[in-house]
């Protein structure tokens, strides 16, 4: 047998502190079939003020670099997926380069059918798949023009350090604690 | 999992015995001229592509070779931090010959996007993708296809080599699973 390709190394870029236990469970997938990610490494302003402040952004999940593809997850009861969807119809709207696709719940029920984990879907899904909010960073006023990624040193890059630690946890656990700015969770 | 009942469990027939095999025979077609007097070798990726495989190749008129594969999936993963591995490598070297490989299913693209990256390291001539049936509605990766059987709509479907539990691959026709059969314990 040949030796594992590079395709199959995982991204392993840092570690990040995942919202939801089901994004840690996409990531496990990801880093399985060595489809490099990154977390939530770049937030859309989608509304400014008067001031030119932005006021609200979106974030999505991951991003694909191999793919060019930004990816958010949501497992949240269609009915109540209604917020996000404004969110990806304008970030569409103001950024029609930006290639993303959302993943539903029945999406993520899916995916757990096919891999046999449908005995984890409730744990990893909706409210149960919450895991406690800290929030630290900086309210939604700081002002930025442009799409930012965000800089080392940030809240987001201490998430990157934590992945090791989370993507090593047992499938469907959801003890990680959280660390997000704009989550339209 | 219960006790299968092969048809029983089925909701319904989406693809008949009938028009697998008018869609395999024009699949065979197709490419036997597409490699005329070219080396090719079918690649089939275990275990669901077995009886797709062994129709389309009693379809093509021109020499082919051929070899399996199998990949572990990320549900029989026993590792959360695991990464995909080959379980059954190619017998004999690609280096140099038409290569086109030969899926049941194409979904997430996740298994196959692998696959390809580790078969463009053996430096075939050239790499195609062949498949039965295609689940775009699912594609998390895009891979381009460039011989496809059937696409189908969002549906758990078995049958034709396509399991679930590794059971209802000995169905002659591709169906849709009923859901109770995948929500009971």
């Amino acid at each position: 047998m040949d030796e594992v390709p590079e395709a199959a190394a995982p991204s392993g870029v840092g570690a990040p502190l995942f919202a939801h236990a089901s994004e840690a469970e996409l990531a496990r997938i990801l880093d399985y079939y060595g489809i490099e990610w990154q977390y939530e490494p770049t937030a859309f302003p989608i509304l400014w003020n008067l001031d030119g402040n932005v006021v609200e952004s979106f974030s999505p999940d991951y991003y694909l670099p191999e793919f060019d593809l930004y990816v958010e997850l949501t497992t949240l009861k269609q009915s109540l997926v209604r917020k996000k969807n404004r969110k990806l119809r304008r970030l569409r709207e103001l950024y029609p380069d930006i290639r993303v696709k959302l993943l539903y719940a029945r999406d993520f029920r899916a995916l757990m059918m096919k891999y046999g984990r449908l005995g984890l879907l409730d744990s990893l899904s909706g409210t149960e798949g919450q895991v406690i909010v800290v929030h630290d960073t900086a309210p939604p006023g700081d002002t930025a023009a442009a799409p930012s990624r965000a800089p080392a040193g940030t809240p987001r890059s201490r998430m990157r350090r934590r992945h090791a630690a989370i993507a090593s946890e047992p499938a469907g656990a959801a003890e990680a604690l959280t660390r997000t700015t704009e989550r339209c969770r | 999992m219960r006790q299968p009942d092969l048809t029983g469990d089925v909701a319904s027939v989406l693809i008949t015995e009938e028009e697998i095999r008018t869609r395999v025979a024009d699949l065979g077609r197709r490419i036997s001229e597409d490699y005329e007097g070219k080396e090719l070798t079918l690649v089939s990726v275990l275990k669901g592509s077995l009886p797709f495989m062994a129709d389309l190749m009693r379809a093509i008129t021109i020499p082919v070779a051929i070899d399996l594969m199998e990949v572990s999936s990320y549900g029989t993963a026993t590792e959360s931090s695991g990464l995909v591995r080959i379980l059954k490598d190619l017998s004999s070297s690609i280096d140099g010959r038409e290569v086109l490989i030969v899926e049941d299913i194409i979904d997430t693209g996740l298994t196959l996007n692998y696959l390809v990256r580790y078969l463009r390291g053996k430096n075939p001539r050239s790499l195609r993708i062949c498949t039965l049936v295609d689940k775009p509605a699912r594609r998390l990766v895009d891979i381009p296809i460039d011989y496809r059987g059937f696409e189908i709509p969002d549906q758990f479907v078995i049958g034709y080599g396509l399991d679930y539990g590794e059971y209802y691959r000995n169905l002659p026709f591709i169906g849709v699973l009923k859901p109770e059969v995948y929500a009971s314990p």
